[in-house]
């Protein structure tokens, strides 16, 4: 942590960066937090296990725009940028990626490319209450299924928290934005709920790292992520492809190998 | 509001008969923003046109439903009347009430409803619908014929000969493809290289045809009128513009033991040399293989005796690129090898031959001048036997296809052989005779009758060599299965016509189909049958499937007619029904994002990434962008874009939802 807070502060100084974008204490755990200048450097804190992912930040012109900045990374958050890269959607050496390892090594890259190396060792995993859930989905019938969470989506308010945590809900235009044609019903109802988590979730196939960020974003405590969750387990079934790992060829849900799996054309 | 017309057509009895015509047209007269609603027994009719076409000027009509048959039927027509009474030909949408509702369905209420409900659909989405405008793309007139056989030769002259331009590329250092090492040809027994080579000749000084030999196609971009190809001229060490074909070279090569290609591998040939005497260039190629200089390094024997220092060692290849505006593929076919066939001695057999082989003993500018010999020891073989079908129609050997010459080519072998060897003995094995074709039946019929060729039914299951001869054992179906056994001299396999070593390579070139015995495949067995599923790719000839040469010839000129078609415009006007990313006013310039995932999706890599600028040429946003030439409308990228930010014109998804949202609340 202190070599992190130095660097930073190095930064500063030599006026490298104007925003380090990283995480400070809140009321209730921690928080974003814009640092602008050195003398703020000491607040910042840092884990692996914090929510929410700051990469968020990277795509937000109003955010970045005009300022040098440095991001302060969880490995999700090393994913998500990984990711950003290959959709075109942040610079080749844009930002300063700053992270400290689980064994507190501090690793500075230099492009979102060099990231790969470094991830590809450390698979994205579902924590244990995760595993357990996703378990007890697994075992039920799909009315059963579907019952489950349609009570849960009955709770949903539509207030997009979790999109607006998502780093790969960064269109300009979502889909529940688009009014011609009004593809989903913007009010809060049981079938509009589960047409937007069904829209969210199918929009992020195949993109989405795994971090978790929606649902640790849900007012209303539903665990939107686990959908999510469930559709790396079965792309990492079908595919062979590590959770999480951004693969190089192209992305795995619109690129085709002669040798995938056809087996769930029945 | 809109203002649409509805017009219900009776198709006869074929919609009459099962749907209440008059009450749909009634119905729909009550949906919001019809004007008029009427129904006629003939739409299609030259009364039923002129109904649309009045109602259209004289209510001010905006947008018009036919209830009628498929559009594949009459779409066209429709818009055309729409045209005419000058409504923009896209604001017209079919509902088709035959053959999805009173071909399917019985007669009764449900069914009218159905039809009812189908036109609300069209209804709504006429609504939506814009107007648009064909697309118009440039067009190259200018033709590349890929393959010097008698199809691309056949092709390249029509082509030619219609006044565009024609680039003929043939892989090998002469044209003339397998034609030109056949003898006599079926069924009337002309010499091959007699009409053959005047046409060579042709091709060669033809002022419209450009004749690249020893190259081959690399990659082929672009879309129909609008190709570019690249083409590698394979180095032949041999300056053609300096050589006068003299020959001199040929004579003093050290290397002579080259077995040659041309003579089906029976002859010999120096490593320098020409494919035979006709060949066209007639004018020779280093075959680095087995040239000692390019082995050793030494020996240039060749440009110490060339009159006009035209040998040009360790030249590298060339690329050139070509712009064409169409591409016929004429790359023919191979026989399968001796070797390939274990109950007749896997090629070990000096006298068990191929009938292409067969080809070269019997013709006059053969290995043999036309004699017939037997490899082994040059004697003259005085019993024969040829194997029809060998490979062919033979599942266990991955071939069940016919390969359609060989019972034709069989005969005029045995036929050939008993007007050459007056004492010999010829048999044919055969399982069937197929002498489907003009004068064919009588041909072989001639064979049997007049030239006294033993025909046997019934397969071969062993040849195998015993003091000098070849015995060869089969069973005579004929004769209620008796086991035959005949002592022969010699024995020619009519081995099985496949697809050329490089077909799937090239298919893969071009984005063409092939089958999976590579043989390319053509857009439609019956109608499309020398078009490919690429536009502005065509084929013909053996590359397809074995053919004989009149289907060969005769495919090549339909090619050619193709080509000319699509070349007797400037412009290519294309249905505007392809995909389209927004464009808005800035800010926002597109609701596009640049994700680019929809550039991978594309099956026809029609997407690519544009940049949008500021006056100052700086980057303000990346989007994608549809080439319309190449879209084929699939609407893959559609449905596939997060944030909608494509259409399909003409299936917009506003339009659709309109549609099918008419269809879910009635
Ligand atoms: C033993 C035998 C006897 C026959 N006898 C008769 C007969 O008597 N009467 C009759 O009507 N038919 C006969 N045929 C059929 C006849 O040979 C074919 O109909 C004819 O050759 C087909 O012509 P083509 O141009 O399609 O193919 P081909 O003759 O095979 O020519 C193809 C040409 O394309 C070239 N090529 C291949 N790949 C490429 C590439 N990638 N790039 C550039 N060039 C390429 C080849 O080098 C070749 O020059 C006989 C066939 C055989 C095997
Ligand atoms: S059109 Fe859609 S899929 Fe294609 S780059 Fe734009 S946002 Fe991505
Ligand atoms: S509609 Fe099909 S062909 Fe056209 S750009 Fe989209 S994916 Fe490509």
């Amino acid at each position: 942590m202190d070599k992190l807070k130095a660097k930073l502060i190095e930064l500063f100084q030599s006026g490298e960066i104007t925003l380090a974008i990283g995480y400070k204490q809140g009321t209730r755990g921690p928080r974003p937090f814009f640092c602008r200048s050195a003398s703020d450097v000491e607040q910042m804190i840092f884990s692996n296990d914090y929510q929410p992912n700051l990469a968020v930040y990277l795509t937000k012109k109003e955010v970045v725009k005009d300022e040098k900045v440095a991001i302060v990374c969880t490995i999700s958050a090393l994913r998500s940028i990984a990711y950003l890269a290959r959709e075109n959607q942040i610079g080749q050496s844009q930002y300063k990626i700053i992270h400290l390892s689980p064994n507190d090594e501090l690793m500075i890259f230099r492009s979102p490319w060099d990231i790969d190396p470094y991830i590809e060792e450390i698979p994205s995993t579902p924590s244990e209450d995760d595993r357990r859930v996703i378990e007890m989905l697994d075992a039920m019938t799909s009315e059963e299924r579907w019952a489950w969470w349609a009570a849960q989506f009955s709770k949903c308010i539509k207030c997009y928290a979790c999109r607006a945590a998502c780093p790969m809900c960064y269109c300009t235009r979502c889909i529940v934005d688009n009014n011609r044609p009004q593809w989903i019903d913007p009010w809060a109802s049981p079938l509009s709920n589960m047409e937007w988590q069904i829209n969210r979730v199918m929009h992020l196939a195949g993109r989405c790292v795994g971090c978790g960020a929606c649902g640790a974003a849900c007012p209303e405590g539903i665990p939107v992520h686990l959908l999510n969750r469930k559709i790396l387990d079965n792309i990492e079934e079908n595919f062979g492809i590590t959770a999480g790992l951004a693969p190089r060829e192209g992305a795995v849900l619109n690129t085709f190998k002669p040798d995938d799996k056809e087996n769930f054309i029945k | 509001m809109s203002k649409i017309g509805v017009f219900v057509c009776h198709c006869g009895e074929n919609i009459g008969g099962t749907v209440d015509c008059e009450k749909v047209a009634q119905e729909a007269a009550k949906i919001p923003g019809v004007e008029v609603s009427t129904d006629y027994k003939y739409m299609c009719s030259d009364p039923g046109q002129t109904i649309i076409k009045n109602a259209i000027k004289e209510k001010g009509l905006d947008g018009v439903v036919v209830a009628a048959c498929s559009p594949r039927m009459h779409e066209s027509t429709f818009r055309a009347a729409c045209a005419e009474a000058c409504l923009n030909p896209y604001m017209c949408e079919i509902a088709n009430i035959r053959e999805h509702c009173s071909w399917v369905h019985e007669k009764g209420e449900a069914t009218t409803q159905k039809a009812l409900d189908l036109v609300r659909m069209q209804v709504e989405k006429v609504k939506k619908d814009l107007p648009l405008s064909t697309i118009k793309v440039p067009v190259t007139k200018k033709a590349l014929v890929i393959g010097g056989g008698i199809a691309g030769i056949q092709a390249a002259l029509d082509i030619a000969n219609a006044g565009h331009k024609v680039i003929l590329v043939e892989k090998e250092p002469s044209i003339g493809g397998h034609m030109a090492q056949l003898s006599e040809t079926f069924p009337t027994l002309d010499c091959s290289q007699c009409i053959l080579t005047p046409r060579m000749v042709e091709v060669a000084q033809h002022p419209n045809i450009t004749l690249y030999t020893y190259a081959e196609v690399e990659g082929l971009e672009g879309f129909i009128g609008n190709f570019t190809a690249r083409i590698r001229l394979k180095a032949r060490s041999v300056d053609l513009e300096k050589c006068t074909g003299c020959g001199m070279c040929t004579t003093k090569c050290p290397t002579k033991k080259v077995p040659s290609e041309f003579n089906a591998l029976m002859g010999l040939r120096t490593a320098i040399y020409v494919p035979s005497p006709q060949s066209v260039p007639n004018k020779p190629t280093i075959d680095k293989e087995h040239c000692v200089y390019y082995k050793t390094g030494k020996c240039k024997l060749c440009e110490k005796v060339c009159p006009t220092g035209a040998i040009t060692f360790d030249a590298p290849d060339e690329i050139i690129t070509e712009e064409v505006g169409a591409v016929v593929v004429c790359t023919g076919f191979d026989v399968a090898p001796t070797s390939e066939f274990s109950e007749y001695g896997y090629g070990r057999y000096k006298d068990v031959i191929t009938g292409l082989q067969f080809e070269r003993l019997a013709s006059a500018s053969g290995p043999t001048m036309g004699e017939i010999r037997r490899p082994s020891d040059g004697t003259v073989p005085k019993k024969i036997v040829f194997i029809a079908c060998a490979g062919s129609r033979d599942a266990a050997k991955g071939r069940p296809y016919c390969s359609k010459i060989c019972c034709m080519y069989t005969a005029k072998h045995a036929m050939l052989y008993q007007h050459k060897v007056h004492d010999g003995e010829s048999y044919v094995f055969y399982m069937d005779i197929r002498a489907g074709g003009k004068n064919y039946d009588e041909f072989v019929r001639r064979a049997i009758e007049e030239d006294g060729v033993n025909y046997i039914r019934g397969r071969v299951a062993r040849v195998y060599e015993r003091d000098g001869k070849l015995i060869v054992k089969g069973v005579d179906t004929l004769l209620g299965g008796e086991q035959v056994e005949i002592e022969a001299d010699m024995v020619v396999l009519a081995t099985a016509g496949v697809a050329n070593k490089g077909a799937e390579d090239l298919a893969q070139k071009l984005h063409i189909s092939y089958d999976k015995y590579n043989f390319f495949a053509e857009a439609h067995p019956k109608l499309k049958p020398v078009e490919t599923n690429t536009a502005g790719i065509f084929l013909a000839g053996a590359c397809q499937s074995p053919k004989d040469i009149p289907d060969t010839v005769a495919a090549a000129s339909g090619a050619a007619v193709k080509v000319a078609a699509l070349f007797s415009k400037d412009q290519l006007l294309r249905e505007p029904v392809v995909a389209v990313v927004n464009r808005m006013p800035p800010p926002v310039f597109s609701t596009c994002v640049g994700c680019s995932l929809c550039v991978d999706i594309c099956p026809y890599s029609a997407i690519t990434m544009e940049n949008i600028k500021d006056r100052a040429g700086n980057v303000i946003k990346t989007v994608a962008s549809i080439n319309p030439g190449l879209c084929q409308g699939c609407g893959t990228c559609v449905a596939f874009c997060r944030s909608k930010s494509i259409d399909l014109q003409g299936f917009s998804n506003e339009e659709m939802y309109s549609s099918v949202m008419a269809a879910l609340h009635e």
